[in-house]
């Protein structure tokens, strides 16, 4: 059995390491909070957007759009697929990253004309070391996201889009389940489908009259960039939530491993300290009783 | 006065919502008023200025980007990808945003940066004129 001193020094080791899990739990704790009030605030834009493009497709439902074009002449293997890929600036999130990068590997597996987005420095890191091109770095994005940030990521998708430099564009993120769960979740960007805005639209509804100014087609020039900029928002701002929410239960788990040791080492330190009072006071007795026995003589 | 519904909904807030008596939106073409009982219309909006009366009477501003209104039985529903009220502007960051858009467009550069750059220029532009025209 290792000796007090050792137990002591092991026990102050933990509680040192505990003390920079707990705090690191009230942080994210409190970043989670914020995270999940800007979350509840992009809902209302995102669901009015969806609707309001339905309702222009509903109107005229041979849009002829870039954003639609679904490029049937390039073939699959042909395809050029761009991957937006959300990742955390930091570790220590649980399986946060790991999740992203085991979704990531799959969908390039079965793709050779891959390019690939990268927001978050552990993102970075792990492509640059799998050897893997990045086609554009995003520095800064993942922590605090902001309009303007999710702005640059679209306009550089879309550029290259309309460039035919992409024919795909794919979203990869951390989606919040409900308040404690993620997941990570795999969404076709562009080009838009149709079917994907008029999906619960009862049929024989009343269709009312509705103007489109300029056009419809000019419409849609106006409303999908943006749309596409709400969403990369949503997904910023959902991962953040979300790398946040994974942070504070793996430092809660960590603080709570650490607290089930010291009570472990407690016990081991009494059975140690008690073993060595018994020996000193067994050593005590029997030299006392070594002299008694010497006096008598 | 008719009112109607008004709901301004930028990417990361909601801007404004409740009764309006009108809305003026800067369209691609020039400024547009809507008033109550419009007919139905999807129309786009241009990066500029909207103006709304709310129903005691009072005149709202708000700089907006990039986005689109739609009047839907008596519901005018703005969603523009952003939205501030001019006193909100911080004018020290829109100016300095626009003398580093200014100093990207002197430079050589690519056709995408310069859009870029056009862009963000024309963003800031708006911004100052508008936080500096209500503030003073």
């Amino acid at each position: 059995m290792a000796n007090a001193r050792e137990i002591l020094d092991r026990m102050k080791s933990i509680q040192d390491t505990m003390k920079i899990t707990n705090a690191m739990y009230m942080i994210s704790s409190s970043k989670l909070k914020k995270a999940k009030a800007s979350l509840d605030e992009t809902e209302p834009y995102f669901y009015s957007m969806q609707m309001a493009i339905g309702r222009i497709l509903r109107h005229v439902p041979d849009m002829k759009s870039e954003f639609f074009n679904q490029r049937p002449e390039i073939k699959p293997e042909d395809r050029k697929v761009g991957y937006i890929v959300v990742t955390a600036d930091k570790g220590l999130a649980g399986s946060y990253n790991h999740n992203i990068f085991k979704d990531v590997e799959e969908c390039l597996k079965n793709n050779s004309h891959a390019k690939l987005f990268v927001v978050g420095e552990m993102g970075r890191h792990y492509f640059e070391k799998k050897g893997l091109e990045i086609a554009h770095q995003f520095h800064y994005t993942a922590q605090n996201p902001s309009v303007s940030r999710a702005r640059n990521i679209t306009e550089k998708i879309l550029e290259e889009y309309l460039n035919k430099e992409l024919d795909e564009v794919v979203i990869i993120y951390t989606k919040m389940l409900n308040g404690v769960q993620t997941e990570t979740e795999t969404r076709h960007l562009l080009p838009l489908e149709k079917e994907h805005f008029n999906k619960n639209v009862p049929v024989g509804v009343q269709m009312e009259q509705l103007a489109m100014v300029p056009s419809a087609e000019a419409l849609m020039e106006n409303i999908i960039p943006i749309y596409i900029q709400g969403f990369v928002y949503g997904a910023l701002v959902e991962s953040y939530a979300s790398e946040h929410n994974l942070r504070m239960l793996a430092m809660q788990s960590a603080t709570d491993s650490a607290s089930a040791m010291l009570n472990d080492l407690s016990i081991q330190y009494n059975r140690v300290r008690q073993a060595a009072i018994t020996q000193e006071i067994t050593e005590v007795v029997s030299g006392a009783k070594a002299q008694k026995r010497k006096k008598k003589r | 006065m008719n009112t109607f519904f008004l709901k301004v909904i930028a990417s990361d807030k909601v801007f404004f919502s409740g009764k309006a008596e009108m809305v003026n939106i800067p369209t691609l073409d020039g400024e547009k008023v809507f008033l109550a009982h419009h007919e139905n219309i999807v129309i786009a909006i241009e990066m500029g200025d909207l103006k709304f009366r709310t129903e005691d009477g009072e005149t709202h501003h708000a700089v907006v980007g990039k986005g689109f209104a739609q009047v839907i039985n008596n519901r005018v529903t703005v969603l523009v990808d952003s939205a501030e009220r001019p006193e909100d502007i911080d004018k020290i960051r829109a100016e300095e945003a626009l003398e580093r858009a200014k100093e990207q467009m002197r430079q050589k550069q690519s056709i995408q940066e310069y859009y870029h750059s056009q862009a963000s220029m024309a963003r800031a532009m708006t911004r100052l004129k508008l936080s500096s025209r209500y503030l003073k």
